[in-house]
């Protein structure tokens, strides 16, 4: 698992690029920012737990019940979008 | 002061016939997808007798309880059976049928259910519950027999059941204290398994999941947090620390869930469950029992050490069970 990422303010590269190491570590492929790996039938119970507890460690957020949606999490694009919203509030407070 | 809860007795019955999982009926009509997940399980085999039903193997390990408890019917104050996944007939009681085959013509009798893999939970709830309201109740027969209900045994993408039973007599003294029990539900999830069967014949059932994604991804997140609180809350309230607990038993779906529960609460599966799920698959409620008689079998359990028993079911449930063994233990038992 990398170093935490305790920037005030994260930019969407930088979070694409984390998530995107993260997930071709897990998954074994590359994927592209709009690939539903959900979809592709690549998740099981296990990695969904790795990849949320991933999300809260690396971005210091916490994920609840509430944001188990799956459409924050079925693609790298939508996962980066979720992180992005959940973390807006650090530069707003800064 | 409280009444005190005790496991005096727990008592498995497995069929001797085996199924090779490579080999399960059925099974070659499956995608390939499926089957390979089938082979990912952990599971080897499992046993399977087809002249046994769920109410048999329920019967057999009651008989053998009573006597490991050097009990007879006549000493039960009650019986309470786990339901069956699917019962024999409608309209007709399979408690009170166990109740007049061991005759316990005196035995406070009836079943509960509803939870799946976690009925188990409801069952020792209610026998704590009957040991505490009445003093003239000295012991109460927990049943199940655990049969899958359809032919398939492969549920997708979770486990394979087998066949076996499982009973236990609840006491206020015995080798295994209960020291404590939580349990928690989520109806969210009533139907997310789910068996159609009205006007199907039985070859046809098959258990199907509504949500694949659903299962493997909210409510595995949702158990993770579940039983991060449960646990959390059931050490904190009995004074004890993640280190005070010596052995983690858990139901038997898969090495996958296993690992799950590990990362989850950062704790270790005891050997003896993967063992039992590698050569019994899946048993239903019937699982943390097994588990928690091979761990004593083994020696696993030495007077005042203590376990958490963990089942979790997709209808949705999770409960945990605080328990020490040895009849001198120490702790206080926590009473809500």
């Amino acid at each position: 698992m990398g170093t935490p990422n305790k920037a005030d303010v994260l930019t969407a590269p930088v979070v694409t690029k984390e998530l995107s190491e993260f997930l071709t570590a897990n998954l074994g492929q590359e994927l592209a920012p709009d690939d539903d790996y959900f979809t592709l039938g690549l998740v099981n119970s296990l990695f969904a737990m790795e990849l949320v507890t991933f999300v809260e460690r690396q971005y210091a957020i916490e994920v609840q019940v509430d944001d188990l949606d799956l459409d924050n999490f079925r693609t790298l694009g939508r996962l980066r979008d979720f992180v992005l919203a959940k973390t807006a509030h650090r530069g707003a407070a800064a | 002061m409280a009444t005190p809860t005790a496991l005096k007795a727990v008592a498995c019955h497995q069929p001797e016939g085996v199924l090779r999982v490579a080999g399960l009926p059925g099974l070659g009509g499956l995608g390939d997808a499926e089957r390979e997940s089938c082979a990912q399980l952990g599971i080897d085999e499992v046993r399977a007798d087809d002249s046994l039903s769920a109410f048999d193997l329920a019967a057999r390990a009651a008989q053998r309880a009573l006597a490991d408890a050097g009990l007879t019917a006549a000493d039960l104050g009650a019986i309470v059976l786990v339901d069956a996944r699917a019962p024999e007939t409608l309209m007709t009681s399979a408690a009170t049928r166990l109740q007049a085959f061991l005759g316990a013509r005196r035995a406070v009798t009836f079943s509960v259910g509803g939870l799946g893999c976690v009925s188990l939970t409801p069952a020792l709830l209610a026998a704590r519950g009957l040991l505490a309201a009445d003093p003239g109740l000295d012991h109460v027969l927990v049943a199940h027999g655990s049969k899958p209900p359809t032919p398939l045994r492969y549920r997708h993408p979770v486990t394979v059941s087998g066949d076996g039973g499982a009973a236990a007599i609840v006491s206020r003294s015995g080798p295994v204290r209960i020291l404590d029990i939580v349990q928690e539900t989520n109806g969210d999830y009533w139907d997310l398994f789910h068996v159609d069967y009205r006007d199907r014949p039985t070859a046809e059932w098959r258990e199907e999941c509504r949500d694949i994604p659903g299962y493997s991804f909210r409510l595995a997140v949702e158990t993770r947090n579940r039983l991060r609180d449960l646990y959390r809350g059931l050490l904190e309230r009995n004074g004890l620390r993640p280190q005070d607990i010596d052995c983690h038993l858990s139901h038997n779906l898969s090495v996958g869930a296993f690992r799950f529960t590990e990362e989850a609460l950062d704790i270790k599966i005891a050997p003896s469950c993967y063992d039992n799920l590698r050569q019994y698959g899946h048993l239903g409620p019937n699982d943390v029992l097994l588990n928690l008689r091979t761990e004593q079998e083994r020696g696993g359990l030495r007077d005042g050490s203590r376990a958490v028993l963990l089942s979790a079911s997709p209808v949705a449930a999770w409960s945990l069970l605080l328990v020490e063994s040895g009849e001198g233990a120490t702790t206080p038992t926590h009473y809500l």
